[in-house]
């Protein structure tokens, strides 16, 4: 689990791979993947854009400015000081970015029934307006809690399956139906204790 | 007739059911079908012994048995939001009718047609909207004071 601020932390193995103070060539970098296997192959998405610049501030500084900044978030979260959350939460194969109060239809059947309450375990990412939280790839379950009601179990419309070849007298139709679920997000519960 | 031939929606529910507490979105249903005929037979062994135990565990809605001459039977679902939903059970066995009041009871009663979006959310944005100046540092510097002979 980590803490960044918003800009923060998209290069993640870029940054851990390559050391900040010097950068290696594109070629030097090639051969190196080639000799070891631990490097990640370069692609055109291995940097930024943007020319690396280097940081004006020394690895203590750093250090400490990253400290300021978990123990900043940390208060905010003992006081509850943050307004509405969103959390990105892996579900029914899909990630869902979601707040309370909104809606999600899921393509299949679920085992509860309409009334009943879920518990979303696998968040990803929780965020407030000043600061988010983002898991590796996980957030522990005893720092969130996505609660879920089923709403409706219905059916899709009946969609249309039709196979069709030209000149070859081939043709197939067929309807499909899927079960469908509703769900309200009821909430989203941040714990007052970050490690 | 698909997608674009047909109509469709946005998802919703109606009046937030699921903020507060879950409320069954079946009003009232009823159970036409004859005595006598045998696409009815289904329907009459279910309503000998099923549709008392659907009644006991669904409390919100009423049950209304009519039997009347009629060639096809069908149940008449009426929903909260003020659509009805006639299906016929001709030939269907007491399983399957159970089955199928189930299937009306969980729906909500909007239409089923197809739906634009997976999901819906009142308020889609927390942090700001992104424009195209988040996150750039500025490019020039604070404004400063107006002086004459800039000119």
């Amino acid at each position: 689990m980590s803490a960044s601020m918003a800009y923060a932390g998209l290069w993640r193995t870029c940054r851990m791979l390559l050391p900040r103070h010097h950068v290696l060539s594109p070629a030097a970098i090639r051969t190196q993947s080639s000799a070891s296997g631990d490097l990640m192959p370069w692609t055109s998405l291995s940097r930024p854009p943007w020319p690396e610049q280097p940081s004006p501030y020394s690895a203590e500084e750093e250090q400490s400015r990253h400290a300021a900044v978990v123990s900043t978030v940390n208060q905010r979260i003992n006081l509850r000081d943050f307004g509405r959350l969103f959390a990105v939460v892996h579900f029914a194969g899909r990630q869902w970015k979601v707040t309370g109060e909104d809606l999600i239809l899921i393509e299949n059947h679920i085992e509860a029934e309409c009334g009943e309450r879920i518990r979303m375990e696998k968040v990803l990412l929780v965020g407030a307006e000043d600061f988010t939280l983002i898991g590796r790839p996980l957030l522990g379950k005893e720092l969130v809690r996505v609660e879920a009601t089923v709403i409706e179990k219905t059916e899709s419309w009946p969609k249309v399956h039709m196979r069709f070849w030209k000149r070859h007298r081939f043709q197939r139709k067929r309807i499909i139906i899927q079960p469908q679920t509703v769900l309200r997000i009821n909430g989203i519960e941040l714990a007052p204790r970050l490690t | 007739m698909t997608s674009r031939g047909t109509p469709s929606r946005f998802l919703r529910s109606v009046l937030q059911n699921g903020v507060g507490r879950y409320v069954c979105q079946l009003k009232r249903i009823s159970i036409v079908f004859s005595k006598k005929a045998q696409s009815s037979l289904g329907a009459r062994d279910f309503i000998e012994e099923g549709v008392v135990d659907y009644a006991n565990k669904n409390p919100g809605t009423v049950v209304y048995v009519s039997p009347q001459p009629c060639r096809v039977p069908k149940i008449v679902a009426e929903y909260l939001n003020g659509n009805v939903r006639e299906e016929t059970i001709t030939s269907k066995t007491s399983q399957q009718i159970s089955e199928l009041l189930t299937k009306l009871t969980n729906q909500s009663g909007l239409e089923i047609i197809r739906i634009r979006k997976p999901f819906h959310t009142d308020s889609p944005s927390i942090q700001g909207l992104w424009h195209p100046f988040t996150n750039r540092p500025l490019s020039i510097g604070p404004i400063r004071g107006f002086s004459m002979h800039d000119f």
